[in-house]
């Protein structure tokens, strides 16, 4: 008789108490893998949108740049590193900003502004300014025309409730009008001829434009063609002083930065700044962007970059919300511990039970010439089992879940859906398909296992037969 | 020949503050292929003087010499393979192991002993025949019968050949039919092996089959009359 054969056999001697405890173990399991597969799913989908939006994975800037950002960090673009920077094979190419503070006047008014320099061909390919350009443009004469036209008495009451508002995405003015996906696109239409506006990107030969916050212009009282002046201090105290023409209107997510954002083609920020060929930070846009290769690619890029430069991947440049994801992270896993110390006890109660029902089984073993050593192997064996049918249920079971979640994500809705809006992302959550995080999940309960077959192994081992048989 | 000396044993107990002279002072010999019993009031202390011939327990002082081999001289695990290659047991009850059908328990201590599959069969089947129990080769303890499973469990006691075979009050749960049929079993393989059987007994019924029988009162050997 194999130790296997009988230790199978022992674990269904008590069916229903190990079709208990193996079903506690299952859905611990499955509740950790489907609970963390939603979570880190959503990290995964808000840093991608994050990075892609803004950051990119990678950064090239002065040493001192992210304590003290200010154009005197910056550095001069050198075309022959560069080139060799680009020759990485994980490397598209390098996109400089230039990136600065400056009075915005227009009018009567004026506002302290971020001013950007962006490379208006190459940026569209680590972030995504020319998808948050005003698409609609709601206004007290633009409602009027809406409510002539056939659109929901529910929109019609939302559109006065809201008065003025610009959209650059055709999904969060849908949201806020009250308009279901499948209305949108008979209504759409309308508010193509009714609410639309009409502004640009720069082209590749733009100067003197900007591409202002949508704050910003209701602030400064400007729109698309109108003027605005920059003015502010320059490269090493110079004076910076320029007058341009809008040229498209952008809304932005976080009204902090929509209020004082002007976007303008760096080689005007250049001019403007006195600051010739040079750059505060450079975005590389890469081809593959998982962390293993972003990190392998900054190996590598290090070699070429040399001091005062440095290489930032996107965990520091967005240390903020690497640090609020792993604190929300960790409340995930104390619930998940939790859950795993109630299945511990579980485990713990089964295997307390069933050492002292076969405690004379035991003591009849040994004197029959079983060795304590052999005995313990099998009873070792019937707990590994026990929490094997548990996890691989567990783990099978919630493939299909996770498997589904992944390429049907839930639909937000609501506040929630708003805020995904405003942040030019898609409502939506997908689940993280298996990885590591699956490992981690078995590596807890094999703990667990390893834990209460040390306590029998010592149990065994301990026993005295004259005792146990008389038990 | 001499299978097994008892000299001058004792065995105290002094777990209370009263001390117990469970085995106060034996001395006995057993030959090979003996059939004897263990008779006592309760208490007088069978089951501790089977215990230590089993080396499941050890004695206070005195020695028990199994084929010359001093028990008390062996480490815990030695102690084990011992008891495996050496000695067979029927305990009162709960002899078997309840997962494994007849013949898996039959074989149980050849397996110990990694005896080839071929040579198992072959004396499983003997031993299940000789017990009267091959119909039942693949029933599983708890279906069968008290009296069948201690008939297994003598079957399984001798089958790797130990050189005796220890039993207390196999026949204490047993109605007398049964009892009868054990003995008379157990008789018989103790003819037919060679191999000493020691068991003690309150059924006078028992003590009748018996070939020697050992009277014990208070730890001491009162009587050891042998018959015929
Ligand atoms: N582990 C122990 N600790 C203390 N005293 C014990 C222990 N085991 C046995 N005794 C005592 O030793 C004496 C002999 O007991 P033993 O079980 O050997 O008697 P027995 O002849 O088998 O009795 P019975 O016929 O009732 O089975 C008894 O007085 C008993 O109380
Ligand atoms: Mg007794």
């Amino acid at each position: 008789m194999k130790d296997f054969q009988l230790a199978w056999r022992n674990i269904w001697r008590n069916k229903r108490r190990t079709l208990i405890t193996a079903a506690s173990v299952f859905f611990a399991i499955f509740f950790a893998l489907v609970m963390r597969s939603f979570q880190l799913g959503a990290y995964d989908r808000l840093f991608k949108n994050v990075i892609e939006s803004y950051s990119g994975y990678l950064q090239l800037q002065h040493k001192d740049y992210s304590d003290e950002p200010v154009l005197d960090n910056s550095f001069v673009v050198d075309q022959y590193m560069l080139e060799q920077l680009k020759k990485d094979p994980n490397v598209r190419s390098v996109v400089p900003r230039l990136e600065s503070f400056a009075l915005a006047a227009a009018g009567s008014r004026t506002q302290g502004t971020i001013v950007m320099g962006i490379d208006p061909e190459r940026e569209n390919e680590v972030s995504d300014i020319i998808k948050r350009l005003v698409k609609f443009k709601l206004s007290p004469e633009v409602n009027e025309a809406l409510k002539k036209e056939p659109i929901p008495d529910r929109t019609k009451k939302l559109i006065d409730v809201i008065g003025s508002e610009s959209y650059a995405s055709i999904g969060r003015m849908m949201l806020d009008l009250g308009i279901s996906l499948e209305d949108t696109s008979s209504v759409l239409p309308i508010f193509r001829r009714q609410a639309s506006f009409s502004n640009y990107y720069f082209n590749n030969t733009d100067t003197q434009c900007v591409i202002i916050g949508d704050g910003l212009s209701d602030y400064l009282k400007i729109s698309v063609g109108d003027t605005l002046v920059l003015m502010g201090q320059g490269y090493h105290g110079t004076t910076a002083a320029g007058k341009y023409v809008v040229k498209g209107i952008v809304k932005l997510p976080t009204p902090d930065i929509d209020n004082i954002i002007v976007y303008i083609p760096i080689n005007s920020a250049r001019e403007l700044y006195a600051a010739p060929g040079m750059a505060t930070s450079a975005v590389f846009s890469l081809k593959s962007n998982s962390d293993k290769d972003v990190l392998l690619t900054a190996g590598r890029l290090k070699q070429i970059v040399s001091d005062p430069l440095v290489l930032k991947p996107w965990r520091e440049l967005n240390a903020l919300l690497v640090n609020q994801m792993e604190a929300d992270s960790r409340s995930g896993m104390i619930m998940i511990g939790i859950l795993y110390l109630v299945i511990a006890f579980g485990v713990f109660g089964t295997v307390l039970m069933m050492m002292a029902e076969r405690r004379r089984e035991f003591g009849m073993l040994i004197s029959i010439g079983m060795q304590k050593r052999k005995l313990a192997k099998v009873v070792s064996l019937e707990i590994l089992l026990l929490g094997f049918v548990g996890i691989i249920a567990g783990v099978i079971a919630s493939l299909p879940v996770v498997i589904y979640g992944n390429i049907h994500p839930i639909r937000f809705t609501g506040e929630m859906a708003r805020m995904y809006e405003d942040y030019g992302f898609e409502p939506v959550m997908p689940t993280l398909l298996p990885g590591i995080f699956y490992l981690w999940q078995i590596i807890v309960v094999l703990i667990i296992l390893v834990i209460a077959i040390t306590f029998s192994v010592r149990k065994i081992f301990r026993i005295k037969v004259i005792s146990a048989l008389r038990a | 020949m001499k299978v097994i000396e008892i000299k001058e044993v004792y065995k105290i107990y002094n777990e209370t503050e009263i001390e117990v002279h469970a085995v106060n002072g034996v001395t006995l010999d057993f030959q090979e292929a003996e059939f004897a019993t263990i008779v006592g009031p309760s208490g007088s202390g069978k089951t501790t003087l089977l215990n230590l011939l089993g080396g499941l327990d050890l004695p206070t002082s005195g020695q028990i010499l199994i084929d010359g081999v001093d028990l008390s001289k062996l480490k815990s695990s030695a102690l084990i393979d011992f008891r495996m290659k050496n000695i067979g047991f029927v305990f009162q009850a709960y002899n078997l192991i309840p997962v494994l059908t007849a013949k898996e328990n039959v074989e149980f201590i050849m397996s110990l002993q990694k005896w080839i599959k071929k040579e198992r069969d072959q004396r499983t089947f003997e031993l299940l025949k000789s017990v009267g129990l091959s119909e039942r080769a693949n029933s599983r303890p708890a279906k069968m019968s008290g009296g069948q499973q201690q008939r297994i469990a003598v079957a399984r006691a001798l089958a790797s050949r130990p050189k005796f075979v220890l039993a207390d009050e196999p026949t204490a749960n047993l109605d007398s039919k049964s009892a009868t049929t054990l003995l008379e079993i157990m008789g018989k393989l103790n003819h037919e092996e060679k191999i000493t059987f020691i068991f003690s007994t309150h059924d006078p019924r028992v003590v009748k089959m018996a070939h020697r029988v050992i009277t014990l009162e208070d730890g001491k050997v009162v009587s050891d009359e042998v018959r015929e």
